[in-house]
């Protein structure tokens, strides 16, 4: 289990991360949504002790973790935003090297290297140095790095970031499974489909602060499961309803083009924040 | 154990870039050996002066050997690639990353320094080479390694190792103890310079290679830097907030 009491992260007088409490149970998929500067990267950064919290503390399974844990750290992968490896490695170094550097047996590692390879279809390409590859290429690299562990926990910074649609369903089908077998998913993210599609829970977060935890249907319901699109000239203005014959009566009521679909947990967000999001 | 999977990624890099290294060690001493050494030819203590220089140049080139081979990769991989957060992120015990990078900068100081060992070894200069001096040339690879690794975390962005480089290892190539003795810097400046790493190795270098013995004082002097600068290197490691 995961959980963060008070966590703040300061930059200067700038506040990454203000006073965050969550808690995220074992075997759970937990998405963290928000805008650019929510704060989600940073704390994905806390969890895994690239940065240490200004105030509050980080546990797991009740131990406060720290840079000098060991081992705790064993139990985390993380994949983060970057593209976080040597540039002048070949993809069996990169992976011998975090396997080294996760105490593995040789055996192991290589058993593991291939297979996790062959599975992301980059064994071909093993002795190519990461400089080489593909941003695509690199992503899926990484997933097999932090895979190459057995890891309990898998921290996940954007990582379908810079996929291509099809790499992107590979990659939620493969985060499916692995959840399937009872590891702890903590996904941030910009797309909301991808959220809406893999998290059982889901957390909202601005301007470093938690706005609100909930399932992603729970939210959609909080707000109304149907929604229609009334395109005014200047915008496009959102109207929100529980019950479909609510929605058909407004429709029949608008002069203008006007559209009836269902709520999404991207419209959730944008009426939560206030801003529309979009991939970067 | 950590350090070992350390200096498996020295082993990965140097085997890498094996010919670069190489030359990159052996170009600056053997110019400053045919220039000030063989181009000028002078006499200095009633000796060839190229018996002053060697052991002079083979400390300098440990020095600038140990640290260029961490500050400047361990910057690239910290602000660059990223590379750093694998460790940051891993089990491996921070101290022995540490300690893996001091050790990992050592032998490549001691790699270049023997490389000058080699070239100098056909001229007949009668100076003597033994196992105290290979201790204390990776001693103070040592020292500079964990220096370089200081520095590396003290950099900001990708020019502050070279300027670092620029501002203080560069003026202690050529003032301390290496190319003149540190006796000719006059007051408080001379016996700053004395104190400083590269003088007391090049002394002790000098000493031995003279024929007499290790002096204890001076290996005392690097220990004390050493552990310094570890000291230094652990604390940013262990506590920076923002590493």
């Amino acid at each position: 289990m995961i959980e963060t009491k008070n966590l703040t992260k300061t930059f200067d007088s700038f506040t990454a991360v203000d006073n965050l409490n969550l808690k995220i149970e074992s075997g759970e998929f937990f998405g963290l949504l928000g805008p650019n500067g929510a704060g989600k990267t940073t704390t994905i950064s806390l969890l895994s002790t690239l940065l240490l919290p200004t105030k509050g503390e980080i546990l797991i399974n009740g131990q406060p973790l720290t840079r000098n844990r060991p081992d705790l750290k064993r139990k985390i992968s993380v994949i983060t935003q970057e593209y976080s490896m040597r540039q002048d490695m070949n993809m069996d170094e990169i992976m011998e090297y975090q396997g080294r550097l996760y105490f593995m047996p040789k055996k192991e590692i290589r058993r593991r290297t291939e297979e996790l390879l062959d599975f992301c279809d980059l064994l071909k390409f093993r002795k190519r140095t990461v400089r080489k590859l593909s941003g695509g290429m690199k992503r899926k690299l990484m997933v097999c790095r932090a895979l190459l562990t057995d890891p309990e926990i898998l921290l996940l910074d954007e990582p379908t970031a810079g996929m291509d649609a099809l790499s992107r369903r590979q990659m939620w089908n493969l985060l499916r499974k692995l959840n399937g077998k009872n590891l702890t998913i903590l996904l941030t993210t910009h797309y909301m489909e991808e959220a809406q599609s893999l998290c059982g829970r889901v957390a909202l977060m601005d301007h470093g602060k938690l706005e609100e935890i909930n399932t992603p249907s729970g939210l959609i319901d909080s707000l109304g499961k149907y929604t229609v699109d009334e395109m005014l000239p200047e915008e496009t203005k959102s109207h929100y309803f529980h019950h479909r014959q609510e929605a058909i009566e407004f429709l029949s009521g608008l002069t203008g083009q006007a559209a009836l679909r269902e709520t999404t947990l991207e419209d959730v967000f944008v009426e939560r924040a206030g801003r529309h999001l979009s991939p970067s | 154990m950590g350090i070992i999977t350390i200096l498996w990624e020295k082993w990965v890099e140097f085997r890498r870039d094996f010919y670069k290294i190489t030359l990159a060690a052996m170009i600056a001493p053997l110019m400053y050996l045919v220039v000030f050494g063989m181009g000028i030819q002078t006499m200095s203590h009633g000796e060839p002066y190229l018996n002053f220089l060697i052991p002079g140049v083979v400390a300098l080139t440990t020095m600038n050997g140990s640290f260029n081979a961490i500050a400047q990769n361990l910057n690239v991989q910290r602000l660059y690639e990223k590379a750093f957060d694998q460790v940051m992120i891993s089990p491996t015990p921070l101290w022995q990353f540490i300690a893996g990078q001091i050790i990992g900068g050592s032998l490549r100081g001691l790699y270049a320094g023997g490389i000058i060992l080699i070239l100098t070894a056909p001229i007949e200069t009668g100076l003597i080479f033994n196992g105290w001096s290979f201790f204390i040339m990776f001693l103070n690879g040592a020292v500079f390694s964990a220096i370089g690794v200081v520095v590396s975390f003290l950099a900001k962005n990708h020019a502050d190792v070279p300027r670092f480089s620029n501002y203080i290892i560069m003026p202690m190539a050529y003032l301390c103890n290496t190319f003149f003795s540190t006796e000719k810097i006059p007051g408080i400046l001379g016996d700053f310079v004395a104190v400083l790493p590269l003088s007391q190795t090049s002394q002790i270098i000098r000493g031995i290679s003279a024929g007499g013995s290790a002096n204890f004082a001076g290996i005392g002097i690097l220990i004390g830097y050493l552990t310094i600068f570890t000291a230094g290197a652990s604390w940013f490691i262990y506590k920076k907030k923002n590493l």
